[in-house]
């Protein structure tokens, strides 16, 4: 009667899928078709996997995650990254935290709990632009090591790429772009990361952005090291 | 010699991020504080568009919400399509509900309001992509009107293509590709769309899929999608 029947391992985007979009209601999710595999019949090919689109850009997705105080440049680096990628015929996209804030993590406070969760989602979906082939630039605080671990901790070896922003808290603050650190000074804002919130920095970042001595490099300079180094580790081919 | 306590340069709140302007409430806000207006000048240009993208990309991004009862073909006409892109040299990705399940939402239930939060998330990611220049195709089921029109509303006119699997009940029973109408019939698994558990058709979707008295390959379905992104100017920049 049917022309055609679906196995409960049909691949999207190359992955396998479970039985739990479609196990709406409340159910087990170690309920899987994989003993009726033999009912049905994948009569298809797999469907485009993640190799088949990095060889469509000529690159390999992955997750640039720039952490650092506010004021650091991490949205300045951003920029400059994105700009200098593009130029080489690179697709990019940056996750900031502004964004995501005003859209999925719209729900989310500034409480400890919604901090983390803002931090998780964005790993997740930054996780999700990488494995479909996109330099992904997730421009966000992220003070708390364990929550930058654990987004680290969901992506394949490699394809997790921080970036310090290592500017002494004199530095953000004298530039304060958003007059944040006179509002946290002033007490007008509780919990501020560097002033009365901790920022816990990475131990073994890939790229540290550091001044030198006393003098900043340019956007350009730093987001020349960020893609010295992804060229290197092949994200800038297929 | 430079000194950097007065900064070289300065970043307005301007800074436009894939080319939107960002506001200085949130990311850097940490805390609980008031939204006000920065002073400073915009000093570089901003960073890159979707237009941009689209250029790279030679397409437009937009969103083809694929929506239908457990077992309607979504995942299956997911793949067709993408598979047809892709040999078009169109870049895609697909949101499917378990993919997303077992990562961002694997917090979530099944229970009502989180099944609503399921549909929201998948809405706002798709939405990134399609700013990014991808065409996503969203996977699930989505069986609320409501829910699936807020997805539409966050996305320029357009670029929400809603494509309506319609397919009889008895056809996607008969299938019961994962086995869960079975589970469902026999009482364990409660509120199953379609069972116990509504599907809200929708009222103007772009494209419908229908079975006449055989139901078309799926890599037809995916070429009545494909007629109307090429007419509609989404596959090509």
């Amino acid at each position: 009667m049917f022309s055609l029947k679906t196995s409960g391992e049909v691949n999207s985007n190359g992955g396998g899928i479970s039985s739990s979009d479609e196990s709406n209601g409340s159910i087990c999710h170690e309920i899987s078709t994989k003993g009726r595999r033999s009912m049905n019949i994948v009569w298809h090919k797999c469907s485009v996997e993640k190799i088949d689109r990095q060889e469509l850009l000529q690159q390999k997705g992955c997750v640039i995650w720039i952490t650092g105080l506010s004021g650091s440049g991490k949205s300045t680096l951003a920029c400059s990254l994105t700009r200098a990628l593009h130029s080489r015929g690179k697709l990019t996209y940056v996750l900031d935290g502004d964004n995501l804030r005003h859209g999925l993590n719209s729900d989310l406070t500034f409480k400890a709990e919604d901090r983390a969760e803002n931090i998780r989602r964005i790993g997740e979906v930054a996780k999700l632009f990488s494995d479909s082939g996109v330099i992904c630039i997730a421009s966000v605080i992220s003070p708390y090591r364990k929550d930058r671990d654990a987004c680290r901790s969901i992506l394949p070896d490699g394809d997790f790429i921080e970036v310090f922003m290592d500017m002494p808290l004199h530095v953000c603050e004298a530039r304060d772009p958003k007059g944040l650190y006179k509002l946290a000074r002033a007490g007008k804002i509780e919990g501020f990361t560097g002033v009365d919130d901790p920022y816990e920095p990475p131990l073994n970042s890939e790229i540290i952005i550091q001044m030198e001595g006393e003098v900043c490099s340019s956007p350009e300079v730093m987001a020349e090291k960020v893609i010295s180094y992804l060229d290197a580790k092949g994200y800038l081919q297929a | 010699m430079k000194d950097c306590r007065t900064p070289s340069y300065t970043v307005d709140a301007d800074v436009k991020v894939n080319g939107h302007a960002f506001t200085n409430n949130s990311d850097d806000s940490n805390g609980s504080i008031l939204h006000g207006s920065s002073t400073n000048i915009v000093w570089h240009k901003s960073s890159v568009e979707k237009i941009d993208r689209q250029e790279l990309l030679q397409q437009k991004g937009c969103v083809i919400w694929i929506t239908g009862l457990s077992g309607s073909g979504k995942s299956t006409v997911a793949c067709a399509l993408t598979r047809a892109l892709h040999a078009r040299g169109k870049m895609t990705y697909i949101l499917d509900g378990d993919n997303v399940r077992h990562g961002l939402n694997r917090d979530l239930t099944f229970k009502a309001e989180d099944r609503a939060e399921n549909i929201r998330r998948i809405g706002e990611i798709a939405k990134l992509f399609a700013d990014a220049g991808v065409i996503c195709i969203a996977s699930v089921i989505s069986p609320y009107r409501k829910d699936r029109d807020t997805c539409r509303s966050i996305l320029p006119d357009g670029d929400f293509v809603e494509v309506f699997m319609d397919i009889p009940l008895c056809t996607c029973e008969a299938r019961d590709p994962k086995g869960l109408y079975k589970l469902a019939r026999a009482g364990k698994i409660k509120g199953f769309t379609g069972i116990d558990d509504p599907y809200e058709a929708p009222l103007n979707p772009e494209i419908v899929l229908q079975q006449g008295e055989v139901c078309p390959p799926p890599e037809a379905m995916a070429e009545k999608v494909i007629s109307y992104l090429e007419a509609k100017g989404y596959l090509h920049a």
